[in-house]
C-alpha cells in the first residue's frame, strides 16, 4: 500500500504527545497530580510518547509514497510505445 | 466523572486519524483483493501487530484485567499457555499452507484441502460467531461507557447506551468501508500503539503506589502471585483445575483451535507481502503478547493490592456501592433496582471484577493522561470489533456468496459485495448487541454453542495439512461428531456449586468438575480427541485423494520453504526459538 503506517502513527503520537505535554506544564503543581502520586504524568509521559512519534514520523516520511500503486506503472502511462 | 476539555480533545484526536487513514486509503481499494487481502502487501511487524491487536478486544482486556484481580498472576497461563506456543506453531508449520496454497480463507483452505461441505461448515460458523462477537464487544463497550458516565451531563443517561453502539458502529463501518482490510490494519496497529501508551504508565504508577511486584506478592496470598503453585490438585489453585487440564485443554486444545485455525487472526498472516513475512507474523506478534500480561493482568492484581483506606469513599462509578465493602479499589456489584449490594448465596459480597481496570485508570490518572487511558480502552474495543467484521466481510463474499450464490460475477462486482458485506455485518452486530442486553442468557448460551463448534476444530487442521490419507469425508464427520461430544459431555457434567441447566447436566450428572474453568478444558479436550479418533477411522474406510491434487497442502508433499537467502537470524525457526526461550524464563521467574 502507497502509505506507511508510521507516517499517520508517528503523527498521531506528536500531537497527542505535545498536547499532553503542553497540558502538564501549564498545570504543573496542580493539586490534579495528587492522584498519580505527584508525578506529572502528563510532562513526563508526554514527552515519551512525542519523541516516538517523531522518531516514527521521520522513518515514515522517509519510506513513505515511494512505491505507489495509484501513480500509474511506466507501461500504463500514455507516452509508452506500445 | 467529570471529563476535562484535554481529555476529549485527546480522544478526538484519536478518531481523526482512525477515519483519516480510511479516507487515505479509500484510493488504492481498487480490486477486491485489494479489500479483503490487503493486496498481500504490508510487511510483517505490521501485519504481526495487528495479528495480537485483532484478538485484544474487549474481552480481552477488561476480562484478563478481572481475571488478575480474581485469579492473580496464574491468569497468564492464557498467554503463556494459551497464546505463544500456538503462535510458533502457527508461524513455523502452518503459515506454508494458508499462505502458499493461495487459498482467501481458512474456509477456502478446508475446501481445497477437502471438499465443499466441510468448507461450509467452517464458513456458515464463523460467519455467524464473528457477528455475535463483533455485537457482544459493542454492547460491552456501550455499558462501559455508561458505568463509567462518560457522556454523563452531555446527554441525557437513557440514551448513553444506543449513542455509544451508534457512534461504535458508525466509526467502524466507515473505516472498514472505506480503506477494507489494510484500513483495519493499519488502525489496529495505532491501537496496539496506544493501548501501550494507555496502560504503561498505569502499571508503573500502580507499582510504585503498592512497592513493586515486591509488594504485591506481601499483601497477596501466596497463589496469587504465582502461577504454577499449587497445579498439582485443581483445588489447591486459584483456577480450580490441574495441571493436566491446563496443559492439554487451555495449552494445546484451546489454545491451537484458536490461533491456528481462526480467520480472524490467520487473515492478518495472510496479508503479509511474502510467506517468509507470513511465516514471521505470528511469531513478531508472540514477542508482545507474551509481555500482555504486565499491560492487562498486572493492573487487576493492583487493584485489589491497594489499600482501602487509601482509595477514599469518593467512589466515580455508576452503579458501584460505596456502602458495601471493597475488595482493593474493585466496587462490590449493587442491584441495579434496589442500590442494595449484591450478596452471594453464602452471603459473601459480588464483587464487579470487570471494573478493575476502569477503576484503576480514574483512581490514578490526572486528566489529560486520563483521556489517553481512556482513548487506549475505546481503541480495544474497536480493534476488537474491527477484526470480527473484516474477517466476516471476507467469509461472506467468497465462501458463501461467491460460492453459493454467485460464482461468475465480476471482481468489481465481489469489491462492491464486500462493502455491503461490511455495512451488514455492522447492522447484524447492532442487531446482535441488543439482542445482548434483552437476552443475557442467550447469549451465553450461543457463546457456550461456538465453544463447542471450536473445540475440535484443530484437530481437522492437523491432519489434514500432515497426514495425506486424511480424506473429506472424515474430517466433515469428525468436525460434526467432535462437536457433538462437546455438547455430550457438557450435557453430563457439571462444575461445583452450579444448578444444572445453562452450566451443564441438562441430560443428567454424571462428573462434576471443581471449577467451570476445568470443565470447559475437559470439554475441549474430548471433543478434540473424538474428531481425531472419527475423522483417522472414517480416513482409512474411505478413498484419499490423488497425491499430485494435494501438493502445497499437505506437509508431506509440500516442498520445504527455501531459506537459504535469509541470515539466521532472519529464519523462522531462529525467531522460534528466542520465542519459546523467552517463554520458558518467564514461567520460571514467575513459577
Amino acid at each position: 500500500m502507497g502509505l506507511d503506517i508510521r507516517f499517520p502513527l508517528g503523527l498521531m503520537f506528536l500531537v497527542t504527545g505535545g498536547l499532553m505535554t503542553v497540558y502538564g506544564f501549564f498545570t504543573r503543581g496542580s493539586a490534579i497530580y495528587q492522584k498519580s502520586l505527584g508525578d506529572n504524568l502528563n510532562i513526563e509521559w508526554g514527552i515519551v510518547m512525542f519523541l516516538f512519534g517523531a522518531l516514527m514520523w521521520y522513518l515514515g516520511k522517509r519510506q513513505s509514497w515511494k512505491n505507489d500503486p495509484v501513480n500509474p506503472r511506466p507501461w500504463e502511462r500514455p507516452q509508452y510505445p506500445h | 466523572m467529570t471529563l476535562t476539555f484535554i481529555d476529549w480533545l485527546i480522544m478526538l484526536v484519536y478518531f481523526v486519524f482512525v477515519l483519516g487513514i480510511g479516507f487515505t486509503l479509500k484510493r488504492y481499494m481498487r480490486t477486491s483483493n485489494d479489500f479483503f487481502l490487503a493486496g498481500r502487501s504490508i510487511p510483517a511487524w505490521i501485519c504481526g501487530l495487528a495479528f495480537i491487536s485483532a484478538n485484544l478486544g474487549a474481552q480481552e482486556v477488561i476480562g484478563m484485567g478481572a481475571s488478575g484481580a480474581k485469579y492473580g498472576i496464574a491468569t497468564s497461563h492464557f498467554y503463556w499457555i494459551g497464546a505463544v506456543p500456538a503462535m510458533v506453531f502457527v508461524g513455523i508449520f502452518m503459515m506454508p499452507f494458508y499462505y502458499g496454497s493461495k487459498a482467501r480463507s481458512v474456509p477456502e483452505y478446508l475446501r481445497l484441502r477437502f471438499d465443499e461441505k466441510t468448507r461450509a461448515v467452517n464458513a456458515f460458523s464463523f460467519a455467524i460467531m464473528t457477528v455475535f462477537s463483533s455485537g457482544i464487544s459493542m454492547y460491552a463497550m456501550a455499558l462501559l461507557i455508561q458505568t463509567l458516565g462518560l457522556f454523563h451531563g452531555i446527554i441525557p443517561d437513557q440514551y448513553i447506551f444506543h449513542v455509544s453502539v451508534l457512534l461504535s458502529a458508525v466509526i467502524v463501518l466507515a473505516y472498514i468501508f472505506l480503506g477494507g482490510l489494510t484500513s483495519a490494519i493499519y488502525n489496529e496497529v495505532l491501537q496496539f500503539f496506544l493501548i501501550v501508551a494507555g496502560f504503561a504508565p498505569l502499571v508503573w504508577v500502580g507499582l510504585k503506589n503498592v512497592g513493586g511486584w515486591h509488594g504485591i506478592q506481601q499483601r497477596l496470598p501466596g497463589p496469587m502471585t504465582h502461577s504454577w503453585q499449587g497445579m498439582t490438585h485443581a483445588n489447591t489453585n486459584p483456577l480450580g483445575v490441574e495441571w493436566f487440564g491446563l496443559v492439554m485443554g487451555l495449552g494445546f486444545v484451546l489454545s491451537f483451535g484458536y490461533w491456528c485455525t481462526d480467520f480472524l487472526v490467520v487473515q492478518r498472516a495472510m496479508a503479509a507481502n511474502s510467506e517468509e513475512s507470513a511465516r514471521r507474523v505470528p511469531l513478531i506478534a508472540a514477542i508482545p503478547k507474551m509481555f500482555f500480561p504486565f499491560l492487562v493482568i498486572l493492573p487487576g492484581l493492583i487493584a485489589v493490592s491497594i489499600p482501602v483506606a487509601q482509595h477514599a469513599a469518593q467512589n466515580h462509578l455508576v452503579g458501584a456501592s460505596t456502602a458495601g465493602t471493597s475488595l482493593g479499589i474493585i466496587p462490590q456489584k449493587v442491584n441495579p433496582v434496589s442500590g442494595a449490594p449484591m450478596l452471594d448465596d453464602k452471603g459473601q459480597p459480588v464483587y464487579n471484577y470487570d471494573l478493575a481496570i476502569p477503576a484503576l485508570l480514574l483512581h490514578y490518572f490526572p486528566s489529560g493522561i486520563l483521556g489517553l487511558g481512556l482513548t487506549a480502552l475505546l481503541a480495544s474495543f474497536m480493534s476488537g470489533m474491527a477484526g470480527n467484521v473484516t474477517a466476516f466481510n471476507t467469509v461472506w463474499t467468497y465462501d458463501i456468496y461467491q460460492s453459493y450464490i454467485n460464482k461468475r460475477a465480476t471482481d468489481a462486482h465481489y469489491l462492491m459485495m464486500g462493502r455491503i458485506a461490511t455495512v451488514g455485518g455492522i447492522l447484524l452486530s447492532i442487531a446482535a448487541a441488543y439482542a445482548a442486553t434483552s437476552f443475557n442468557n442467550i447469549m451465553d448460551a450461543l457463546q457456550l454453542v461456538f465453544s463447542f463448534v471450536n473445540a475440535p476444530l484443530f484437530a481437522t487442521f492437523l491432519l489434514g495439512m500432515f497426514w495425506k490419507r486424511t480424506t473429506g469425508h472424515g474430517a466433515f464427520s469428525g468436525l460434526i461428531l467432535g462437536t457433538s461430544a462437546a455438547l455430550l459431555h457438557h450435557g453430563l457434567t457439571l462444575p461445583q456449586d452450579a444448578a444444572p441447566g445453562l452450566h451443564g447436566a441438562w441430560i443428567k450428572l454424571v462428573h462434576t468438575y471443581p471449577s467451570d474453568m476445568a470443565q470447559n478444558f475437559w470439554t475441549a479436550i474430548v471433543a478434540f480427541s473424538v474428531n481425531l479418533l472419527v475423522t483417522v477411522a472414517i480416513s482409512l474406510m474411505t478413498k484419499p485423494r490423488p497425491e499430485p491434487e494435494l501438493v502445497g497442502l499437505v506437509y508431506s508433499l509440500t516442498p520445504k520453504p527455501v531459506e537459504e537467502h535469509l541470515a539466521w537470524w532472519q529464519k523462522p525457526a531462529s525467531l522460534a526459538i528466542a520465542v519459546l526461550v523467552l517463554l520458558v524464563i518467564l514461567n520460571l521467574v514467575f513459577a
